[in-house]
């Protein structure tokens, strides 16, 4: 079984534990390399949109099925 | 925050209805629903109908009337031809997955398949029919790559496969309405196409088979498309479609030159910004117009993707995962594009609503999603 990737806390703001659906939207925006992901409010304001365009982002994915959202 | 003004750059996966096609199909999608195999009067517009528009299309690309039967749209009509023959099938590796998928469930059936590479940038030449056993069959090679835009000698390659003894398909789905189609100079025995690729409505194309060239039943029932294709016509997306294709091959001269002038700054808007972009398909062959395939080293496409929608920019990418695990396009992987440079590949595709200002709102939101991206 594969090991669970940790993150650690967002860099933006120091939240721990950051969800699956936080995780999955900084992979699918910033790249898979990305190493610190932020939470969805340090990320919204990191790329100067709202934080809904990203709920809406991981709604979208969910429903395309993507395994990286919860 | 600011409203993101949305820029439609993707006229490659689909276009907007025009207003010609709009404007012809009302009528039949209410007042005039009469079924054409009727024998009463209120079959009469829409079959008439019917038969201009057969015409007119027939026109667009210098072929006769009863050459031209109605499809569902371009898989169906690759469908058709595909199956429609027997002897060796050929197709290229960068074929729409409707050629390959047909061509691979003939194949299941027994029939001879050979697979045909395109060259390196993404063409393919006489010389690479080659393969080509003197035999019976057919070759299907497309007019135009649907992802990265690079256009084919179809002339010449007809000519080829006919020297061998084969009839020759192609899939000219990505080309039409967009560069001039002509199937007594292509000399093509089949052609597929699509309205919805053309600013026409989506469920309907066609397939041109040239008089005399074999055609399988596809559709048992009825006696609509002489007794080949069963079935009451759609006759507001037949209408539509041929407003569409009428108005696009009106528009061939101007829209190319523009487009193709549009395209020639995103490239130069591209380079200044990321001096590594590499443009796959952009060098020896004439290219759609407005198309540009453009590769990001070290950049995730499907990110790249995804933070231009954020800014309202839509494009598509030649790689994209469900998981961790990256799916390439089978286009790029044929073009022997290295797997890196193929999963940092977008397209861009520009259409006739397209302007300079969207151009230069696209390089500002490349800008933006190039900082961001991490991979």
């Amino acid at each position: 079984m594969a090991k669970k990737q940790s993150y650690g806390a967002c860099p933006g703001c120091g939240k721990d534990n950051l969800s699956r659906d936080e995780v999955g939207i900084n992979i699918k925006l910033l790249g898979e390399n990305i190493e610190k992901p932020m939470c969805i409010p340090c990320l919204a304001e990191y790329l100067e949109i709202s934080q809904d365009d990203l709920f809406d982002k991981i709604s979208e994915f969910k429903a395309q099925g993507c395994k990286l959202f919860g | 925050m600011e409203a993101v003004k949305r820029i439609y750059a993707d006229h490659a996966a689909t276009t907007k209805l025009c207003e010609a096609a709009f404007k012809a199909m009302l009528p039949f999608l209410r007042d005039e629903f009469g079924n054409p195999s009727s024998l009463h009067s209120w079959a009469k517009e829409p079959r008439s109908a019917i038969n201009v528009a057969r015409e007119k299309i027939a026109q667009c690309i210098n072929a006769e009337p009863e050459e031209i039967l109605f499809t569902s749209g371009g898989t169906e009509a690759n469908n058709w031809a595909i199956k429609s023959t027997g002897g060796t099938l050929y197709v290229s590796s960068y074929e729409h997955h409707s050629v390959l998928n047909s061509a691979n469930s003939e194949a299941v059936r027994g029939r001879e398949l050979v697979i045909i590479k395109p060259k390196m940038g993404g063409y393919i030449m006489p010389r690479n029919l080659s393969v080509l056993k003197s035999g019976t069959g057919l070759v299907s090679i497309m007019s135009a790559n649907n992802e990265i835009g690079t256009t084919n000698p179809v002339r010449l390659l007809s000519e080829t496969a006919h020297d061998k003894g084969y009839l020759f398909h192609t899939d000219a789905v990505q080309m039409l309405g967009h560069l001039k189609v002509d199937v007594k100079d292509w000399g093509v025995d089949y052609l597929s196409a699509s309205a919805h690729k053309f600013n026409g409505p989506k469920g309907i194309g066609f397939l041109y088979c040239r008089k005399g060239a074999p055609l399988q039943s596809f559709l048992d029932g009825g006696s609509q498309e002489s007794g080949l294709r069963a079935g009451t016509e759609n006759v507001a997306a037949i209408v539509g479609m041929a407003a569409a294709l009428e108005f696009n091959c009106s528009q061939i001269a101007r829209q190319s030159f523009r487009l193709e002038r549009l395209a020639a700054s995103l490239c130069d808007g591209i380079s200044r910004i990321k001096k590594d972009a590499h443009f796959p398909g952009r060098d020896i062959m004439p290219q759609l117009p407005g198309f540009v395939s453009v590769s990001f080293p070290g950049c995730s496409a499907e990110s790249l993707l995804h933070l231009l929608d954020l800014k309202g920019v839509a494009v598509s990418a030649g790689a994209a995962c469900n998981s961790r695990k990256v799916k390439t396009s089978h286009v790029l992987k044929a073009i022997h594009l290295p797997r890196k440079l193929a999963e940092s590949t977008i397209r861009i595709s520009l259409g006739y609503e397209n302007t300079d200002d969207d151009v230069s709102a696209i390089i500002d939101a490349l800008k933006f999603a190039l900082k961001h991206n991490a991979t």
